[in-house]
């Protein structure tokens, strides 16, 4: 009789085995075959299956649901490494990653992580990156909702107040630099377009949501920087001293009013202005 | 304005907590603009929970739009209520948020376990049918419902193995768990027809060992026929031996809310709400059928004795 507890782990280390139920109960006889016991006293065998091929049953589920959610998730990702790589891949996540969360849709969350130190970056030094980007419009879909700040809210404010105001990016906004276009590369594959390892080319993305709807644009370096700023709570002042340093032609002030004036109309801040 | 139920005849204390809704489908992202933009005649819609425990954007969305004119049901995939782990209690807050919203008609989930050791295997796996595993699900059960604030629904599994320590069948271990706990019963008929291929038992004993006070709903899906064993793989249209047993479990547990499946392969709306139209016409015809046999009896009889 073993608990329930024992015949769950039993269940669960069998069905996650990489290889597949068989492989691992091979793999488990050149060591005495203490699982493969453990097993045959737990899942009952028959004349149409016996108990590793009823498991077996589970394992494969348990393998091709994930993956055609990651293949989902992660399109451009898998049109670029090949159906045989990506399936390579996802295995090697599962080893790593298996999945924790109550919903299906965070089972991919660590595969950009994974591929900044894969081996598939040798022949697709972009990967990582395209991951990363495709998780970002993956996690601004359903990103929590907040009323946008527009233009209208901040005329009322103070000038010398201006300085001390702190802004937040919208919950969906994403930041991304990568060394390749990678959004170019989903877009290609949105459209039907073979994937291919794109040239080298600096790229700063922001990604987010408006209403209903996930966009991207490219944004040059020095705004990624300062979005970034906002991020860490940099006050308005401290975002404005990140753009004296990046335009010493002395238009900053311009520059960051043209850029906030982008940012209302994207929707890319919230919350109220205070000052300190 | 929220529409109201259709009318179905349902007695007991159990059934009354439970809204006669009619014939539902499944509301999967293929079919949202569909739905939003034609507000078809279906009775109902269930949701998969998890797929709406996000915290803003589209899914929502829709779900607040949905709801603005149907019932909506709730039914889960990830409470894991047989785990040997601890019970997710950040998951049921969740959960209950998320049913005040939209003020669910009601949450099921599945009589299975979906992980262990803090993973999830995204999968519905059976339980062992013992005395052990009873205690341990029933108490459960009445956990979750506390955490709730209400009364949940659960359903019966597909299964593709079975374990030496079952000392219970999956119809008694379902019966008892539903009484110990004081739960309703899902009944998935495509489950009980898929299961009993499987492990060779016949469905209609499953049927007439299910308390029928219990019972609050139906499922209907289609499955795959794999050789070795039946797949639960909600890919394809009901078939006719499901229809079967459909009619059977109409006759003994009433005209039911029931609901259509389908996963994978989504077709056009239409072809699903044709499905659900169906189960409304089988289900008719095994009223009147079992009216027609009830009202014959004592003719029989009269002519036994």
């Amino acid at each position: 009789m073993t608990t329930l507890a024992e015949t769950q782990r039993l269940l669960w280390q069998l069905i996650t085995a990489p290889e597949g139920v068989a492989a691992a109960l091979a793999a488990d006889g050149d060591r005495g075959g203490s699982v493969r016991a453990h097993l045959l006293r737990t899942v009952r065998s028959d004349q149409g299956l016996d108990a590793a091929q009823r498991l077996d049953i589970y394992a494969n589920m348990y393998f091709f649901r994930i993956l055609d959610v990651l293949k989902e998730d992660y399109p451009a990702t898998r049109a670029l490494l090949g159906d045989v790589a990506f399936h390579n891949l996802i295995t090697d996540y599962l080893v790593r990653h298996p999945p924790a969360h109550f919903s299906i849709r965070e089972a991919g969350r660590q595969l950009p992580e994974l591929l900044a130190g894969h081996p598939a970056q040798t022949h697709h030094p972009c990967v990582a990156d395209l991951a990363r980007y495709e998780r970002d419009l993956h996690d601004a879909f359903d990103a929590p909702d907040a009323a946008a700040l527009r233009a209208a809210a901040l005329a009322a404010i103070p000038q010398q107040d201006w300085p001390q105001l702190r802004f937040a990016l919208h919950p969906s906004v994403r930041l991304l630099a990568s060394q390749w276009p990678v959004h170019d590369l989903r877009a290609a594959v949105d459209r039907g377009e073979t994937a291919a390892d794109p040239d080298p080319e600096a790229t700063w993305l922001c990604v987010w949501r408006d209403e209903l709807v996930v966009y991207h644009r490219p944004i040059a370096e020095d705004e990624l920087a300062r979005l970034a700023a906002i991020t860490r709570g940099a006050t308005f002042g401290e975002v404005c001293a990140l753009a004296d340093e990046s335009a010493p032609d002395g238009d900053a002030a311009q520059e960051i009013a043209a850029a906030l004036a982008r940012w209302l109309a994207n929707g890319w801040l919230v919350n109220a202005p205070a000052t300190r | 304005m929220r529409s109201s139920a259709r009318a179905l005849s349902m007695s007991s204390t159990v059934r009354a907590e439970f809204a006669a809704l009619g014939y539902g489908v499944g509301l999967r992202p293929p079919h949202y603009s569909h739905v939003l933009e034609s507000r078809p005649a279906v009775d109902w819609f269930e949701v998969i929970s998890e797929n709406f425990l996000v915290d803003g954007g589209r899914p929502l969305h829709v779900l607040d739009r949905v709801r603005d004119d149907y019932p909506v049901v709730l039914h889960g995939v990830s409470l894991s209520i047989g785990s040997a782990d601890p019970i997710d209690h950040s998951y049921l807050r969740r959960l209950r948020q998320l049913s005040e919203r939209i003020e669910a008609a009601w949450i099921s989930d599945h009589l299975c376990w979906t992980g262990v050791g803090g993973h999830n295997l995204h999968d519905l796996l059976p339980l062992p049918y013992s005395e052990e595993a009873l205690d341990h699900v029933a108490a459960r059960v009445r956990c979750v419902q506390d955490a709730l604030g209400r009364r949940i629904a659960l359903e019966n599994v597909s299964s593709y193995l079975t374990f030496c320590d079952s000392v219970l069948t999956e119809w008694d271990f379902l019966a008892a768990v539903a009484e110990r706990a004081d739960c309703a019963i899902l009944l998935d008929v495509n489950n009980v027809f898929v299961s009993a291929r499987n492990h060779e038992f016949d469905p209609h004993a499953y049927l007439d060992a299910v308390p029928v006070e219990r019972v609050i709903q139906f499922h209907l899906a289609g499955h795959s026929d794999c050789g070795t064993h039946l797949l639960d793989t909600h890919d394809h249209p009901v078939c006719d031996a499901v229809w079967e047993l459909y009619a059977a479990a109409v006759q003994r547990f009433g005209a039911l809310p029931t609901l259509i499946e389908w996963d994978d392969r989504i077709p056009a709306f239409d072809r699903l709400h044709a499905e659900a139209q169906r189960a409304a016409t089988v289900a008719a015809q095994a009223g009147r059928d079992h009216a027609r046999r009830d009202a014959a009896a004592p003719l029989a009889a009269d002519h036994g004795a």
